[in-house]
């Protein structure tokens, strides 16, 4: 009698292990879709709420020099293109990287994800500029040292051309301060800006600098706006 | 204190499989075999050879940099294979200059650990690009500079070398550029052997970890 009591009882939590083993995977699935919903719902609300750079009818037509990459990958192609740019330094640097972001013509000479946003930018009274991209810009950019590197390039080549205001650059995600932008380039540091000769030139530095303080300022502005 | 021992990286592996290509290639796979053979270059050539990894693990940036941190006469490769470029090049990448932050004893920060050696760095990786450039057509003359957060936070003259790339046509592509990179890096590495004299940074030779 007890061992048909037990056999029952076996038979049942043999029952409930196969059971939940079948839905486990279902389960994790239905967890990470609902986690990446979330997390497109607040980055989608967070570009919302920030106001994207005007349209600048009314602002004169200028040429401005895009630096987007060669089909290769490993150079850049500068490409002038005609555009009405704000004289404000701020809506001019809004305007030229959204501009990147948008992509050339053609698509292999992108240099940045095609899904990735510009969320805020910002100027410091040094000349510090703060660009705050979306997340995709450093979960779609293709792994790598080079690929990184091409884009922090693209980003400040472009400033430089376009909006000389800008000295120095610092890169957050997602209003956050990240230590690498996919795993390979240091994102803890600025970026020198106004300067000749950057990029993927062999011996001439193409980026970092130190660390100055109004950018620990800067990077908590940017997460009590991220807060509110 | 002359050069003696080499660290080596590959760089990602765990759930990390780093660059990903047709075929099914994976850097973190692709990258354990060229560590396995360059380790083999090297230790022909009479180097202690360490690795951050030989399984499939992903050790954190500070883990692997700490290696060739506990380590006196020591350089340290990271090794890695591209998503982008042009298929069959190899560039080597050094850090920039940046300051250096010592404290009150001598010792320099671990998050600047690189800036004391970041001149040996570039002779190494110029040494060391010169032999890749002879090699694999395509590829640049001298080390680029950029700053790579791996080796920011190494206390010894330190390159990282990419490979181009992932999107070649079959693995085998891949594969026949490996020993050819690995002669390449070890004669780098022994024509540099003469020039590594340490800099003077502390009496510990180490660097602080937070």
């Amino acid at each position: 009698m007890i061992a048909k009591w037990r056999l029952w009882l076996g038979g049942g939590l043999l029952v409930a292990v196969i059971a939940a083993a079948l839905y486990f995977p279902a389960l994790r699935r239905q967890v990470n879709v609902a986690k990446q919903l979330t997390e497109k719902s607040a980055e989608q609300a967070r570009r919302e709420l920030l106001p994207p750079a005007p349209a600048s009818s009314g602002d004169p037509k200028v040429r401005v020099k895009m630096f987007w990459g060669s089909k290769a990958g490993d150079s850049f192609t500068p490409v002038t293109v005609e555009l009405p740019l704000s004289v404000d330094p701020v809506l001019r640097a809004k305007q030229v990287l959204n501009t990147l972001l948008a992509g050339p013509i053609d698509p292999e000479a992108r240099t940045l994800p095609a899904d990735a946003a510009l969320l805020a930018f910002y100027l410091l009274p040094d000349g510090t500029g703060v660009a705050d991209f979306s997340e995709s810009m450093s979960t779609s950019i293709p792994s790598g040292i080079q690929s990184e590197q091409m884009a922090v390039d693209s980003i400040t080549r472009t400033l430089e051309a376009n909006v000389p205001q800008v000295q120095r650059l610092k890169i957050l995600i997602h209003g956050q301060e990240m230590d690498t932008l996919a795993g390979h380039l240091d994102l803890t540091q600025t970026f020198l800006v106004n300067t000749s000769g950057l990029g993927t030139q062999p011996a001439k530095p193409s980026a970092a600098s130190i660390l100055t303080s109004p950018i620990h300022k800067a990077v908590e502005t940017m997460k009590s706006v991220t807060k509110r | 204190m002359g050069l003696n021992i080499v660290v080596l990286d590959p760089a990602h592996g765990g759930t990390d499989l780093g660059a990903r290509g047709t075929e099914g290639i994976r850097e973190s796979e692709v990258i354990l075999e060229f560590s396995s053979r360059l380790k083999q270059t090297l230790e022909a050539q009479g180097f202690q050879v360490l690795t951050t990894r030989d399984g499939n693990d992903n050790p954190s940036f500070d883990d692997r940099s700490a290696r060739a941190n506990a380590q006196r006469g020591a350089i340290f490769i990271t090794l890695h294979i591209a998503s982008t470029g042009l298929p069959g090049t190899v560039r080597t990448y050094v850090m920039p200059e940046f300051p250096s932050a010592t404290n009150t004893t001598g010792l320099i920060s671990w998050d600047r650990a690189q800036a004391p050696f970041v001149g040996l760095s570039r002779k190494l990786g110029d040494l060391v690009q010169q032999d890749l450039a002879r090699r694999f057509r395509g590829s640049p003359a001298t080390a680029t500079v950029a700053p790579v957060r791996q080796l920011r936070t190494t206390a010894a003259p330190a390159i990282a070398v990419e490979i181009s790339s992932v999107v070649v046509q079959q693995r085998g592509e891949l594969d026949r550029m490996i020993p050819g990179v690995a002669d390449a890096i070890t004669h780098g590495v022994v024509a540099f052997r003469p020039s590594y004299i340490l800099p003077l940074v502390s009496s510990g030779g180490g660097a602080t970890q937070p």
